[in-house]
């Protein structure tokens, strides 16, 4: 392609200046002509006046130095030959017509000849012309030497062209095209290890080389750092998981245990404190009698709250078998338990039909019992209560509720909420042992989903709760943190 | 047309050619001396026995030479005219030539004749028949001598210039 450019414009400069040359030449040879005719002419005037053809034809004889012109003459006025001279015998030119009217010098090119008319005026008189005929061999000659000189050079310059396109191309272009093939390869695969090959000269293409060389050792350098701390990363955080897994089991078993030790005393001082009370009420006063009534409440309580723990430890360590589950049909059971036990209290309670989970049953329904207890505990001082479980679909997963208008809870408090032993309320206001929302965090939490609380005091509380890993990714409300 | 009436298809004759010879002889000749500028017209006179009749007069007729009308003038002596600038001297003084290229040398007057060898005796310009054609001898010292200057166009044409070398 460049070449062709090349090549066409270097044909078209010839082209060009063979035509300027050809012009000037045209011209320079009409104006030397020219000037030959009008010394032949002036120099004639004699001649013709005193009708002396001899010296007329001495002085074209002249011409003989000039070997371009084929044959010249001197024409009287009344179109007479009165002198000649031709450079080969018997080139003669005969009718050569006048100039025109008004004009003192004529031209015309032929194919091989170029004829020039001067007229003879001497004194204001025309006493005759004078013509000159030049051969154009010459011109032709110079075409010809053009012509070769054009070829050459259009040769010899597509030559170099063609050498130094090809150098450039070694030098330049094929260590750019490894450039990029190794570039290309890189940004592919992710493979840093691949260097681009080195440059045989030292010029700016081995420096781009070099340096991109150098570029990708940083990043592979980088990258085998990055590698190496995020390898180091995951180990320890292996490590620390491992560690910690294993001091949650020890300190669940720990727990269990105690708690499960702990039952035994209990049931002695229980019992103990039964028959106290049975068999020897008679020589108790009222005031013993009292004493005895709290320690057995008070061991009740401690019973209660062991069931709790051990409760809590299960569901931690208990496997788990997701199911298709109806929470309607466990939220109508829990309820109807509910207003068994305590009836008199005027409670409203929504619930739709098939509210569908997959989930755990068993743990599942430990949840629904505490956030449905919770509800209808904290309504208790209310004479009339509402009570609602539903759900809401938001981002393609299910977000369950239990919404009570009962006493609810200090916002600023939710971060309280879940953990074990953290009461909002006092035990003689709402009876209770802080374990229930850290349970429901528990299983939840195993579900691999969250449990979120919003409240205000004497405006109700709303529990939400997911049963399934959180698929959309999206914001939702960390109360738990 | 003057000056080149020999010129027409019909052949001139011997005296028509001369007559214009004369003529044209004024414009390769200069005058630089006491004669130049003298007179309202360009005379050229013929002396003697008038061989052309009005030929010269028509030849003349409306030309010009240095801007001045040119005139034919026929005198029996060089003292009828001191104007002449080119005389043609008739074949009838022959006998009295000496005074007469003497009186023409003092005046600057180009002397022209067709009497023979008119040039070696003295004279400046002689006709000389030659193969059918009227040619012309010059004597280039008696022309210096009456202080005219010959063009070196008139001297190329003729066919011997008396005392220029190599011609």
């Amino acid at each position: 392609m460049n070449m062709l450019v090349s090549a066409a414009a270097l044909l078209l400069a010839c082209a060009a200046f063979f035509a300027y040359d050809q012009i000037t030449f045209r011209q320079s040879l009409v104006r030397t002509l020219s000037a030959q005719a009008q010394i032949i002419g002036s120099n004639s005037v004699s001649a013709l006046i005193f009708n002396d053809p001899q010296s007329a034809t001495n002085t074209l004889s002249a011409l003989k130095n000039s070997p371009n012109i084929a044959s010249a003459g001197v024409i009287t006025v009344e179109q007479r030959p009165f002198a000649q001279y031709s450079r080969d015998a018997g080139d003669t030119v005969v009718n050569i017509p006048p100039p025109p009217e008004g004009r003192v010098e004529a031209y015309w090119f032929k194919t091989t000849h170029l004829v020039l008319v001067h007229s003879i005026v001497f004194q204001g008189k025309t006493l005759g012309f004078v013509y000159l005929r030049a051969d154009l061999r010459e011109l032709d000659q110079r075409l010809k030497r053009y012509a070769t000189i054009a070829f050459v050079v259009l040769l010899l310059s597509l030559l170099a062209a063609l050498i130094v396109s090809a150098l450039f191309r070694r030098s330049v272009a094929e260590p750019i095209i490894q450039l990029a093939e190794v570039a290309r390869a890189v940004s592919q695969d992710n493979n840093y290890s691949v260097r681009a090959a080195p440059a045989a000269a030292q010029d700016e293409i081995a420096l781009l080389i070099d340096a991109f060389n150098n570029m990708l050792q940083q990043i592979q350098h980088r990258d085998n750092a990055l590698q190496e701390a995020h390898d180091e990363l995951e180990e320890r955080v292996e490590e620390r998981t491992r560690e910690l897994v294993s001091s949650n089991r020890e300190l669940e078993a720990f727990s269990y245990s105690v708690s499960h030790d702990l039952r035994g005393p209990l049931e002695v001082m229980n019992g103990f404190s039964y028959v106290l009370l049975k068999n020897y009420a008679a020589k108790l006063d009222s005031n013993g009698k009292e004493c005895l009534q709290s320690i057995r409440s008070a061991a009740r309580r401690m019973s209660e709250l062991i069931d709790d723990l051990l409760n809590l430890s299960r569901v931690t360590t208990s496997d788990m078998h997701r199911e298709e589950i109806d929470l309607s049909l466990y939220a109508r059971t829990i309820m109807e338990e509910l207003c068994r036990s305590a009836s008199g209290r005027h409670v409203e309670f929504v619930v739709p039909s098939q509210v569908q989970a997959y989930a755990d049953s068993r743990l599942v329904q430990i949840v629904m019992q505490n956030l449905l207890e919770n509800a209808w505990k904290y309504t208790s001082h209310h004479e009339r209560a509402r009570i609602e479980f539903g759900f809401e679909e938001k981002d393609g997963s299910m977000i369950y509720f239990v919404k009570d208008d009962g006493s609810g809870f200090d916002p600023r408090s939710t971060d309280r909420l879940f953990q074990p032993f953290n009461r909002l309320h006092t035990a003689s206001e709402f009876p209770g042992n802080g374990i229930g929302l850290a349970t429901v965090r528990r299983i939840v939490q195993r579900h691999g989903g969250e449990v979120w609380a919003e409240g205000a005091v004497e405006n109700g509380a709303t529990f939400h709760f997911t049963l399934e890993p959180n698929r959309s990714g999206g914001a939702r409300p960390n109360y738990d943190a | 047309m003057a000056g080149i009436a020999f010129a027409q298809q019909s052949h001139p004759t011997d005296s028509q050619v001369k007559a214009a010879y004369l003529y044209n002889f004024g414009k390769f000749v200069t005058w630089p001396g006491a004669n130049a500028g003298n007179g309202a017209s360009f005379e050229i006179c013929v002396l003697g026995r008038d061989p052309f009749g009005v030929i010269l007069d028509s030849t003349v007729a409306g030309g010009n030479i240095e801007d001045k009308q040119v005139t034919a003038k026929k005198i029996s002596s060089l003292q009828e005219s001191d104007h002449c600038r080119i005389v043609f001297i008739s074949s009838s003084e022959q006998t009295r030539l000496k005074p007469i290229l003497a009186a023409a040398k003092a005046g600057g007057t180009l002397t022209v004749s067709d009497i023979p060898h008119f040039a070696d005796k003295g004279g400046m310009i002689e006709f000389i028949p030659q193969e059918n054609k009227i040619r012309f001898e010059v004597n280039l010292p008696a022309t210096e001598e009456a202080g005219l200057i010959l063009s070196s166009e008139l001297l190329k044409v003729a066919t011997r210039v008396i005392g220029k070398t190599g011609k």
